[in-house]
């Protein structure tokens, strides 16, 4: 069990920053979430937790000793990799077995360890196949099965669902989330699917271009979000922002007006409302816009509107239909309401 | 319509069969020829009109095997050929794992002066290497064969076995380093096993190249001591009993078999040996 820290990291390959600045406290047993676009940094800053790269500048500690110029194979950490990565010469027996060789486990355990293991993912009929052998769900549990078999102070899972169909992943994710509080490992998570990060996270570490844009909880990333760039990567759909001017606590834009708000900012800022806190009404609303497209889904129907040149969306009714170019009016819930300084991004509080 | 189609599609798979087979016929009818001359009595070798349906003798079998050191031959090409690949492969695969794995100052200079060895004549460096082994005292030994064989081909079995190397995941050795596994034991147990067509093939290719190798052998090997069946052959006349042509024959039939069966078995990784690094998958 182990607590990390990550101090300062930068990773640069010349000019080119990959990770600059990064500051997080992993707490021992927290199942944390990087999330962010490709190319943001958060596999590399795993990467340099297993070892696998080290940081340009920075510390890296496990337990409060400096990991920097541990060899990965030192470090106790297991990862699961995007393409499972399992040893195709090998049965998925020997798969798992491997790092209990590697790391000195009497042979007269081995064999224990490894059924446990493979039992923990359902895999124990599987054992003499080669991993070619083998189904995408199947191989995922297998490589699995090889990080956990031997208990690591810390496991590292790089996108590990991410070559998986809708349906068995979030099977997966139940039983990526249950193994982790049975076995009680500090677990890193790296994933770009917005919902494997609010379903498994203790915390969410949010990325973009190397640098962190905020941590907190799913709760705290996705009710009180810093910036427009978390605001918009969270929520599905995502949260409407919308460019304006407020004067005196009134934000107008074309087709919007929305009284009350802190007459603190005045100038040029972006008012964010996510789809599931408009609601489709006369009264007291805010909005005015055209029905520019209707989505029904079966619980829910997403609704279209086009204010100005702006397309907004709104969670409607499972029953609300409407025909094209309607005009329909929506109220937005006033402490829903998120405002941006337009030019950062940063959210105005 | 429809019959009129499958027609013309019967006809053209005939002429595809008419086509390949001419081919094939033209590519073996010789290697059938000189193994019915090597199957045949002296007498009716050479003569005035071809003798296309010759009596069967097995002269030339039992000349080459008593009265011509042909055993001493083969196990001097077998073992020359043998220890040039192992050492071959013993060099190049850690060399193909460095090339293909670690990032140093200079690594693409020293793969391009690995392959540049096979850049220039063979001929240009015989009269050093003649010294060379002079000095040595290895002229006339098999071990001088083995080690002009396996620097002859070093360069391309390095190279083909980078290139299958190049092809492995990188995921796949940063699995096996968090697992706790060194650089030796990732070349050793994930590696190699992973790229054994690689490796089959690369061998394969330097086994035929060294059967073939002519030119340094007759210069290393001066007496039949050391000779191997290319250079045999090219020096077996049958002496005073005038040219053998029928023994001949047989021993060419003979040294080229191995060869052909060899190739035959594993021509599907070959092909794709020789084609590697032409598309990238």
């Amino acid at each position: 069990m182990a607590r990390i820290e990550l101090e300062n990291i930068q990773k640069k390959w010349g000019a080119y920053w990959g990770v600059r600045d990064v500051n997080i406290d992993i707490a021992d047993e927290e199942f944390i979430v990087f999330l962010g676009p490709s190319g943001c940094g958060k596999t590399t800053t795993m990467r340099m937790i297993a070892g696998l790269e080290s940081p340009t500048e920075g510390t890296i500690r496990m337990d409060g000793e400096v990991m920097n110029d541990i060899d990965a194979r030192d470090r106790d950490v297991a990862m699961v990799f995007q393409g499972y990565a399992l040893y195709p010469n090998m049965t998925i027996y020997e798969n798992i077995r491997f790092p209990l060789r590697m790391r000195g486990v009497p042979k007269g355990e081995q064999d224990a360890l490894v059924r446990r293991a493979a039992g923990l993912v359902e895999l124990t009929d599987f054992l003499d196949r080669k991993p070619g052998a083998l189904s995408g769900g199947q191989r995922q549990r297998a490589a699995l099965a090889r990080a956990i078999v031997r208990q690591p102070q810390v496991f590292l899972m790089d996108e590990p669902l991410s070559n998986l169909d809708a349906k068995l992943r979030q099977a997966m994710r139940v039983q990526i989330k249950h193994i982790q509080r049975e076995l009680k490992i500090t677990t890193v998570y790296v994933t770009h699917d917005q919902i494997e990060a609010m379903t498994l996270a203790d915390r969410i570490v949010i990325m973009q271009l190397g640098a962190i844009q905020q941590i907190g909880t799913p709760d705290e990333i996705y009710n009180d979000p810093a910036n427009t760039f978390v605001a918009n990567f969270i929520g599905s759909p995502p949260m409407n922002l919308i460019e304006g001017r407020l004067s005196e606590g009134t934000f107008t834009a074309p087709g919007l007006r929305v009284e009350g708000l802190s007459p603190r900012y005045a100038g040029k800022v972006t008012l964010g409302v996510r789809p599931e806190d408009c609601t489709v009404t006369e009264e007291g609303a805010h909005l005015q816009g055209s029905v520019y497209g209707v989505e029904p889904t079966g619980d829910v129907t997403y609704l279209t509107l086009k204010a100005g040149e702006k397309l907004v969306e709104v969670k409607a009714d499972r029953a609300y239909r409407a025909a094209l170019g309607h005009v329909e009016s929506v109220r937005f819930d006033p402490d829903r309401i998120y405002l941006f300084d337009t030019e950062t991004g940063q959210r105005l509080r | 319509m429809a019959e009129k189609r499958k027609k013309s599609r019967s006809e053209n798979l005939f002429l595809r069969y008419l086509i390949l087979g001419a081919w094939a016929l033209f590519c073996v009818a010789p290697v059938l020829w000189f193994l019915s001359i090597g199957l045949r009595p002296r007498t009716e070798i050479i003569t005035p009109t071809p003798v296309y349906f010759p009596s069967f003798s097995l002269d030339a079998w039992h000349m080459i095997w008593e009265d011509w050191p042909m055993a001493k031959y083969l196990r001097n090409s077998v073992g020359a050929i043998f220890g040039s690949v192992i050492i071959d492969l013993v060099l190049a695969i850690p060399a193909a794992y460095s090339l293909s794995r670690f990032e140093y100052r200079g690594r693409e200079d020293i793969g391009f002066y690995i392959l540049s060895t096979r850049m220039m004549a063979p001929a240009i460096v015989a009269v050093p290497i003649f010294f060379l082994f002079r000095t040595l005292g290895l002229l006339d030994t098999i071990w001088a064969l083995m080690l002009i064989y396996a620097a002859i081909n070093l360069s391309f079995v390095t190279w083909i076995i980078r290139s299958y190397m190049l092809d492995i995941p990188k995921e796949l050795e940063d699995a096996a380093k968090t697992d706790g596994a060194g650089e030796l034991r990732i070349l050793w147990e994930i590696i190699v096993p992973a790229i054994l067509p690689g490796i089959i093939t690369a061998s394969v290719i330097a086994m035929i190249f060294a059967i073939n190798e002519f030119l340094f052998t007759l210069l290393i090997a001066s007496t039949p001591d050391a000779y191997t069946m290319s250079v045999a052959l090219a020096n077996f006349t049958g002496g005073s009993d005038g040219i053998i042509y029928n023994a001949i024959a047989l021993v060419a039939f003979i040294a080229f078999l191995p060869v052909f069966v060899v190739v035959v078995a594993i021509q599907k990784h070959l092909s794709r040996g020789l084609t590697m690094g032409a598309v990238k998958g």
